[in-house]
């Protein structure tokens, strides 16, 4: 154990030596503590009551909404929401929510965890409920395919913890199965179709008989309803079911496992998010939260701005939309729902991965993955490709059928500003990597400086 | 008219993989695509088809497609002989090998239709740029370039008899060797991915011109893709360039 706490001091040395050098390190102390003490996880005190969140995409929009519920309750939660969810960010946030003699502080804990890092992290922190958003494609370098990361979670997932596991997603639901668990899903939607017009469709086969699955209902990918014909196997009844999606008033109903209805307030008009006001719910729900409760706790929140920011500027909207890199089912699924919007668009693709860039060069197999075939629409007045793969997004936008004409290409995203139409009454969307934010920032506000004169208002 | 068959798309289908068909069929002015599913019979068993195409897969659809196939081994051979096109990319290269190993246990016999054995670890990645030189009869050396992203390596005398390119970045077959797939008459199988056609306009004329024998006609886009080539080859080539990751 002296060997711990030194680890736990010196940690907390370093959290004030990042503040006081102005640093912002969420990984840094819990990467000293774990490089002292291996097992640091193993001997911090954790909080009575955790909650894991897990998934492909989701989990930190999820793990904020939840975290500021719980707060709203006059709750004191330890959280992640700001840090990083892998090994090192995970001893990070414990180690803050411990003192000195290592007692916590928190009742309970809401933390985000990668789901590539289940085997670091769930032998020491073992939740009382794990969400499990979704299991979809992410990077193919670190992450394969989704059936991969549902054998990690399945062979780590600890035997107590009870699931709380997206229904209309089979490969999530193929997780851990003997543990305990409630589903969670949304019934049919007015988008729905019955055959799947995206690229990627991870669930094509029976699991448990390899024939062919039927799909009832399809959301998008492999997400929806289906069923084996041969075998019997379907997707299951969920415990929480989102119903009669309203997007004019932006709200929804859902159906409690009792058959009980409550109403609910929509944080935006994505599916994803539809899905992520379920899945809080379900949890809350979980926790032992009245759905009356959770239902007027969720009615003040929103989602944090460097996720999904749009702005009325003069005769323009701007619209940022955060799109993380190479995850070819997130970009897909913001194509489809920019191209849905009505009006004058133009949009930008800034995901170049920087950090590629720097250290080796960007597997782009993941363009080929994506439903870049939804920016076809004549409504995409220019679309504008930045940074270093911009030729590889060339090619493949012509290879979905995007007219050259209406495509610009820069390597200098410094460039973007000039490279926008902007008719009057135009929507711009812009879409950013997850290690672009600041950049996206500040090629934002040229673009919000360019649309205000264009709309002859004065101030910028 | 091509016939062009494209074997269980419904499994063989990550790292966008499928694209190389859908640039194929852009490319090409007269060809019929055909795509087999997991619960029909390949067709190229019974007809004749211009070319066979098998991309990447997860390990549990490997050894489905392996089950699959192992009664028409005899059959693949044949072919294989009889000069069929067949492009195999990704770990679907691994499905024709003797067997595929994970952590030291075999998990499934392949079709020993060349000697090789695949071998790859439960968790791990091994990822890395690949730039290899492909020589084919009667013309210059073309240079391939795109990725790996795999979960092991395969080793045998396949790839010393008939290797698909000369690594000059990246791992060859494996980390020991500069081979890098097999290239034995018209039977391409490489770990390669891009997907290979759209990141190698040279390499996808010479297969329409030569295996195809479609001399007409060029690589959709072929301007547009030749500049993301040179871009990414010279990229690839610049001295310091890191490659593994």
């Amino acid at each position: 154990m002296f060997r711990f706490y030194i680890a736990l001091w010196m940690s907390k040395l370093s959290v004030i030596a990042l503040k006081l050098t102005g640093h912002n390190g969420t990984d840094f102390p819990g990467t000293v503590a774990l490089k002292i003490c291996p097992d640091f996880l193993k001997y911090i005190a954790k909080p009575k009551h955790i909650i894991g969140i897990t998934g492909t995409n989701g989990k930190t929009t999820v793990t904020n909404l939840l975290t500021d519920a719980l707060a709203a309750d006059g709750i004191r939660v330890l959280s992640n929401r700001e840090g990083s969810n892998i090994r090192t960010g995970i001893s990070t946030i414990l180690m803050k929510g411990v003192t000195l003699f290592n007692r916590s502080r928190f009742d309970s804990a809401v933390l985000e965890i990668d789901e590539r890092s289940a085997g670091l992290v769930f032998p020491y922190v073992r939740p009382e409920l794990m969400l499990i958003n979704n299991l979809t494609r992410d990077s193919i370098m670190r992450n394969a395919h989704p059936g991969f990361i549902a054998r990690i979670l399945t062979e780590e997932m600890p035997k107590e913890t009870r699931l709380v596991i997206n229904g209309d997603d089979l490969i999530a639901c193929s997780v851990a199965p003997s543990n305990d668990r409630v589903y969670f899903g949304i019934d049919r939607m007015d988008t729905d179709t019955d055959r799947c017009i995206n690229l990627i469709n991870d669930m094509q086969v029976c699991p448990r008989c390899t024939s062919k699955l039927v799909f009832d209902t399809v959301r998008y990918h492999h997400i929806g309803k289906a069923h084996c014909p041969e075998c019997g196997f379907s997707s299951p009844n969920c415990d929480y079911e989102g119903h009669d999606v309203n997007l004019m008033d932006m709200t929804m109903q859902i159906r409690d496992k009792d058959g009980s209805e409550e109403s609910y307030r929509l944080i935006n008009e994505s599916v994803f998010n539809i899905y992520n006001i379920v899945a809080v719910t379900a949890v809350m729900r979980e926790m032992g939260y009245s759905k009356e409760r959770v239902s007027e706790l969720l009615s003040n929140i929103s989602i944090v701005k460097t996720r999904f920011n749009e702005q009325r500027i003069g005769d323009y909207t701007l619209s940022m939309q955060l799109s993380k890199d190479k995850n070819a089912l997130a970009a897909s699924r913001v194509f489809d729902y920019i191209s849905s919007k009505s009006g004058r668009k133009e949009i930008i693709l800034m995901m170049s991965c920087l950090g590629d860039t720097k250290h080796w060069s960007e597997n782009t197999c993941w363009l080929y993955d994506c439903d870049f075939e939804f920016l076809a629409d004549e409504s995409f007045e220019r679309i504008i490709v930045a940074g270093d793969r911009g030729l590889d997004y060339v090619l493949r936008l012509e290879l979905a059928g995007v007219d050259k004409d209406r495509i610009r290409c820069t390597r200098n995203e410094k460039d973007i500003p000039k490279l926008l139409k902007l008719s009057p009454g135009t929507d711009v969307y812009f879409l950013y990597g997850t290690d672009s934010i600041s950049l996206a920032e500040s090629i934002a506000s040229e673009i919000r400086c360019n649309m205000l004169a264009k709309s002859e208002v004065s101030e910028c | 008219m091509l016939r062009i068959e494209v074997l269980f798309p419904e499994l063989s289908n990550l790292y966008g993989e499928l694209a190389n068909m859908k640039y194929l069929k852009e490319s090409l002015s007269d060809a019929e695509f055909i795509e087999t599913s997991y619960t029909d019979e390949p067709l190229f068993l019974t007809e004749n088809v211009d070319m066979v195409y098998l991309g990447t897969m997860t390990e549990d659809a490997q050894k489905l497609i392996i089950d699959k196939l192992m009664p028409h081994r005899d059959r693949i051979r044949e072919r294989i002989e009889e000069g069929m096109n067949f492009l195999i990319t990704g770990n679907a290269l691994e499905i024709f090998g003797n067997e595929i190993i994970e952590e030291g246990k075999t998990v499934t016999e392949g079709l020993g239709l060349f000697d090789f054995v695949s071998e790859r670890r439960a968790r791990v990645r091994y990822n890395c740029l690949y730039v290899g030189d492909f020589d084919a009869e009667g013309v210059d050396t073309i240079r391939i370039v795109g990725y790996k992203s795999l979960f092991g390596f395969s080793r045998g005398s396949a790839f010393e008899k008939y290797p698909f390119a000369r690594t000059c970045l990246g791992w060859g077959i494996n980390k020991d060797v500069k081979e890098e797939g097999i290239h034995y008459k018209n039977f391409i199988a490489t770990y390669t991915t891009g997907p290979l056609f759209i990141l190698n306009p040279p390499f996808m004329k010479w297969y329409m011109s030569s295996l195809l024998g479609d001399s007409d006609s060029e690589p959709a886009f072929y301007d547009d893709a030749m500049k993301a080539y040179e871009c990414r080859l010279e990229e690839y080539m610049a001295p310091g360039k890191g490659w593994e990751y």
